[in-house]
């Protein structure tokens, strides 16, 4: 599992693609990907990961992966989500490289090629920027722009789509990024902890042809939620004690502050020193007290746990680069490379 | 585990409560080889059961499909129980109460649904007992089958068929044992329920009192936060400590426009308290959710959220291209 070293990833890369209720386009995606990687000229697998999908998806997919050995059906017992979905397959990929997309279709396999080529030495990551977004401007683009904004003032990881699903890893980075809840979102800023370094390129996109789309708006509370684990797991990975004691600071300023206006008629006009004032200042006292307690608790959880932390410095390098004009089609054709590989 | 030599196991555990466990052994016995299956049967005694132990010991010299296990103390139902699937050597494995709860003569109605089914647990049906027992067991299934969005009708009843690596996969401490068709569904397996005749000496006499009521409303708690929330901590304190916060902050931004515009005195409120006491209360609840969120991900690589029921294809030998 997470001990996977270079040996142990016999092939050149792994295409995983997570499938929930695709019976229409699975066929269509299967043709599209290979078309894509085949003319490469190299090893490849592709994995399709059922997540308990209710319809005949998985019916097509194990017919197609009878017929071509370099397609994989892992099935799920149950419907675990998309993050779920995506580390079971990095789990099984045995690429050196990995390419994660979605299923349905809005990501072209065309770009696969494309941004295999740019994850060079330099880079241990390549994610996917859907310039030309072909949603519904309001219920997605909207709140994914601000989400987007906010992705990358929090994590310092200034992505510009975070919610691409197109994107390309090193095997050997991605695997020892734990993924789960829904993280898959946080993927760039979570490997940039492990001081991944990763490269932004446009990818196209295009509009939902088959099915329903299977996220609304309710994700924004959830979206605020991980962020705020994440900057939590990521902007003080390695000091938790001084994150918590960084949110104690307000409580006990505020406690100060109360403590203070408490005392004030011990000083001045006579009477009674206020109770409430008081109770709250010791209250807020004890709050930030409990959070620098929680700041120990969780030095010793990060002590005890199983990730190398030495390991997890905060570098990284985000750079981007237009390779597509605006609305263009592809310049680079993928059969012409398979042709240089063949000679 | 061992290497799977039998059909079934039944696996015994012995604990506080029980009755005639040598007569029921025997009972047991005949009821699965009534089932026409190869079968063996593992006694897990937990503790003190000095002339039960003995008993037992007789019998299983005289039996070759019967064997002990004695813990050094009764560590409860669910180490018992994993006690006994550790040393199981069926392809699948039966739980048994020590005590009547089903006719034993019913248990070949389970095995033939375990055939088809993950795991197949026993629902006594029908149902002897008060009115108020009735509504009691409604009410706690009730609330639990509204909590984890699964239904059962009869999670009391410890007599479970279950394939093998239903029991390797699912770990069993305190009193999960009790929810082990909960969890086992969560993790993909399917479950069915199965009537299976009451047995007449099955009876609770003086089991429910008031801790018992205090444990499984904890139980509830414990089973919501385990199948809903386990990798997702901040979700569960953080939606709490939210509402417990915004309440307090609502609160005293009242109390704070009283005082600003209305001319009412803040220092002599009590009220005062109250809503930074909920202010409070809810950054520590949310302080928690952040405490798990560091735990979950340190952690994170033990626990796989999914279940891979199987791989298909793409057995081509590496390096072919």
């Amino acid at each position: 599992m997470s001990g996977r070293r270079e040996a142990d990833c016999p092939l050149d890369f792994s295409v995983v693609v997570p499938l929930y209720n695709e019976e229409e386009s699975v066929q269509l995606l299967y043709e599209r990907i290979t078309e894509a990687v085949a003319p490469m000229g190299r090893a490849y697998e592709i994995l399709f990961v059922n997540d308990g999908s209710r319809d005949r998806t998985l019916e097509i997919a194990a017919g197609l992966a009878s017929r071509d050995p370099h397609l994989k059906v892992i099935e799920f017992r149950g419907n675990y989500g998309q993050t779920p979905a995506m580390a079971a397959g990095i789990d099984h990929a045995r690429g050196r490289f990995i390419v994660t997309m979605d299923g349905d279709l809005q990501n072209d396999p065309a770009d696969i090629p494309v941004m295999l080529d740019e994850l060079t030495e330099d880079f241990d990551m390549v994610v996917g920027w859907r310039k030309n977004r072909q949603d519904k401007l309001i219920t997605r683009k909207v709140p994914s722009w601000i989400a987007n904004r906010l992705i990358g003032k929090v994590t310092g990881v200034p992505i510009k789509d975070n919610g691409c699903s197109l994107k390309v890893y090193r095997a050997s980075v991605i695997k020892k990024v734990p993924l789960y809840s829904e993280m898959h979102r946080f993927i760039p800023a979570m490997a940039s902890i492990a001081g991944a370094r990763v490269r932004e390129v446009p990818v196209r996109h295009h509009a939902r042809q088959f099915g329903q789309s299977k996220y609304g708006l309710s994700r924004v509370y959830k979206v605020l939620l991980d962020l705020l684990a994440i900057k939590t797991i990521t902007g003080f990975a390695q000091r938790p004690l001084v994150w918590f004691g960084m949110l104690a600071i307000p409580f006990a300023l505020l406690s100060l502050a109360f403590l203070v206006a408490s005392l004030v008629p011990l000083f001045g006009e006579p009477g009674a020193l206020s109770l409430p004032f008081a109770g709250t200042a010791l209250l807020l006292a004890a709050l930030s007290f409990f959070l620098v307690m929680g700041g120990a608790l969780g030095e010793l959880i990060y002590t005890t746990g199983d990730l190398d932390m030495s390991r997890y410095s905060g570098i990284t390098a985000v750079t981007s680069r237009e390779r597509l004009p605006e609305g263009a089609p592809q310049a680079p054709q993928p059969g012409s490379q398979g042709a240089l590989g063949d000679a | 585990m061992h290497e799977a030599t039998v059909d079934i196991s039944a696996v015994i555990p012995v604990g506080s409560r029980r009755d005639d466990v040598a007569a029921l052994v025997g009972e047991y016995a005949e009821g699965l080889r009534s089932a026409g299956v190869s079968f063996e049967v593992i006694v897990v005694l937990g503790g003190d059961c000095n002339g039960v132990a003995a008993q037992l010991a007789e019998m299983a010299d005289a039996n070759d499909w019967l064997r002990l296990i004695e813990l050094a103390r009764d560590f409860g139902e669910s180490s018992a129980l994993t006690a006994g699937f550790d040393a199981a050597r069926g392809r699948s494995i039966l739980t048994l109460p020590a005590y009547y709860q089903v006719v034993p003569a019913e248990l070949p109605k389970l095995v033939a649904a375990g055939e088809e089914s993950d795991m197949v647990i026993a629902v006594r049906w029908p149902r002897a007992g008060s009115a108020l027992e009735g509504w009691r067991r409604n009410v706690f299934h009730g609330v639990l089958n509204f909590i984890t969005g699964q239904r059962y009708r009869d999670l009391g009843c410890g007599v479970r068929l279950m394939k093998r690596e239903v029991a390797e996969e699912i770990p069993l401490y305190g009193e999960r044992h009790r929810f082990f068709p909960t969890l086992a569904r969560s993790r993909g397996y399917q479950v069915r329920e199965i009537e299976v005749a009451q047995s007449p000496q099955d009876d609770f006499r003086g089991r429910y009192r008031v801790r018992e009521y205090l444990h499984r409303l904890l139980d509830i708690l414990t089973l919501f936060f385990l199948v809903r929330f386990i990798k997702k901590p901040l979700r569960f304190f953080g939606t709490i400590g939210f509402i417990v916060g915004a309440l307090g902050v609502l609160f005293l931004a009242v109390l704070i426009v009283q005082r600003l515009f209305f001319g009412v005195g803040l220092a002599d409120r009590p009220a005062l308290l109250l809503s930074s006491l909920m202010v409070v209360l809810g950054v520590q609840i949310f302080a928690l959710g952040l405490i798990g969120e560091l735990v979950i991900f340190t952690h994170a690589r033990e626990l796989k959220e999914y279940a891979v029921r199987r791989v298909i294809g793409g057995d081509r030998p590496a390096g072919e291209d």
